[in-house]
């Protein structure tokens, strides 16, 4: 799981363009959008992207999309959740 | 032409220095090999960084530009926004396709498609500035700056009190070589400060942002009055010599009463023969522009801003320009004539606020 989070970190500074960001800069719990990293409406529409790129995974319902994309934690927790015992 | 058109700030980003600074003791600058690309200044002057990172260049040079027009002008919300690519975004166009091929048309980042979509400066100016007013984006080739500036002329004709109009092009490497493939680039590596020594097929490729802000009114910083626009498409020689006499009788305008001509003459010898309208004219007042800028679809907006600026400073900027010897007596009128690969024909006339 932790090394899940810190592939997860990296792969979101690359995918948003998060420039002056460390992957040690976010916390695991903290929120994605609004405060925490401020991101926004476009950058949830990246993840989703980023998702299923990188894990094959489609979120299909935006109202699951929004709980899952409320942290790193909960981004890492639903991947794992989607892969194969 | 209904009405009348002062500028009244303007700002551009260009191959040259001319963001910043005094423009009048800049250098040009010299680049080897065909391909001129904007001096890029510090964007984060006039854009937050969390709305920098999403964006690419040209977008970053639009907003920029017309960011510093509009505080130029003292203008924080203009009347309408308009404004002309040839191209749009192309990083952003050339991205989304590639993704298309590599990903099968499934799993598509969203920025670089809305992003490459030609109004997404137009876009990003309104957001930033608040402004819900009138917006358009002109996408014409070779006319798409001057549809702009005809859109904006009869804005203000009608009574819109400022315009923002603008325009912005960039040239990446991929499309420099698609259009090097049907011959718009020389084959021979040239500078750009040689380019009139080098009269073959094909020119430079070159791209900028420039915007300006347009009023009804002259004000205490006019830079200059735009007094006629005329766009001919695909004219013969001899139609564009009756339509240049013609465009300045209507304006009661000999050819002696033109101080400068500004000319996109680009040394490519498969268009050059349409500048030979301009023989009658006397040579000392003539100048080609593009070994500044280069060639792309809207140079006509960096022609433009050079024009506004010589007539404002009442000089021509020497290390620009070597071949001027002496400065002229008088900077009142200044015609541009320019064209692209011989398609769309532009004459614009500009007087001195004075």
């Amino acid at each position: 799981m932790e090394d899940l989070k810190q592939k997860l970190k990296v792969q979101i500074i690359e995918a948003l363009n998060l420039q002056d960001t460390r992957p040690e800069d976010i916390d695991d719990n903290a929120p994605l959008f609004g405060e925490g990293l401020g991101l926004d409406s476009i950058d949830s529409l990246e993840l989703m992207v980023l998702l299923e790129r990188n894990y094959q995974i489609k979120v299909e319902d935006p109202r699951e999309g929004r709980k899952i994309l409320q942290s790193v934690q909960s981004m890492a927790e639903f991947i794992q959740s989607k892969q194969p015992a | 032409m209904k009405g009348n058109c002062y500028i009244q700030g303007m700002a551009a980003i260009s191959p040259q220095h001319t963001f910043d600074g005094d423009l009048l003791t800049q250098p040009m600058i010299v680049t080897q090999g065909n391909r001129l690309s904007c001096v890029e200044p510090d964007y984060r002057a006039f854009i937050a960084p969390n709305s920098l990172r999403r964006m690419t260049r040209v977008l970053k040079m639009g907003l920029a530009a017309s960011l510093k027009c509009l505080q130029d002008g003292g203008i924080h919300v203009p009347g309408a926004i308009v404004t002309g690519t040839g191209k749009g975004s192309l990083q952003d166009t050339e991205r989304f396709i590639k993704e298309i091929r590599d990903f099968e048309e499934r799993a598509l980042n969203p920025t670089p498609f809305i992003q490459s979509t030609y109004n997404a400066v137009n876009g990003l100016i309104a957001l930033q500035q608040k402004c819900t007013q009138y917006n358009n984006t002109f996408v014409h080739r070779g006319f798409s700056f001057e549809h702009a500036l005809l859109d904006s002329l009869l804005l203000l004709s009608e009574g819109t009190p400022n315009v923002l109009a603008g325009a912005f092009d960039e040239i990446t490497p991929e499309h420099f070589f698609i259009k090097g493939r049907i011959g718009h680039w020389k084959r021979e590596t040239i500078s750009n400060d040689q380019l009139y020594a080098h009269v073959s097929p094909g020119t430079i490729s070159g791209e900028g942002a420039a915007f300006f802000l347009l009023t009804n009114t002259p004000g205490e910083q006019t830079y200059a009055q735009i007094g006629g626009l005329q766009l001919l498409y695909k004219p013969t020689p001899a139609h564009l010599g009756t339509a240049l006499s013609q465009f300045l009788a209507q304006r009661n305008m000999q050819p002696e009463d033109i101080d400068l001509i500004l000319t996109g003459a680009n040394a490519d010898s498969n268009h050059l023969h349409y500048y030979q309208l301009l023989d009658s004219y006397p040579q000392r007042t003539q100048l080609p522009f593009k070994h500044l800028c280069g060639d792309y679809e809207t140079a006509g907006a960096f022609a433009l801003w050079l024009a506004a600026t010589i007539l404002k400073e009442q000089q021509i900027p020497k290390a620009w320009f070597p071949m001027v010897t002496h400065q002229p007596e008088r900077l009142k009128n200044v015609l541009i004539y320019n064209h692209f690969f011989g398609e769309q024909h532009v004459f614009m006339l500009l007087h001195s606020k004075d």
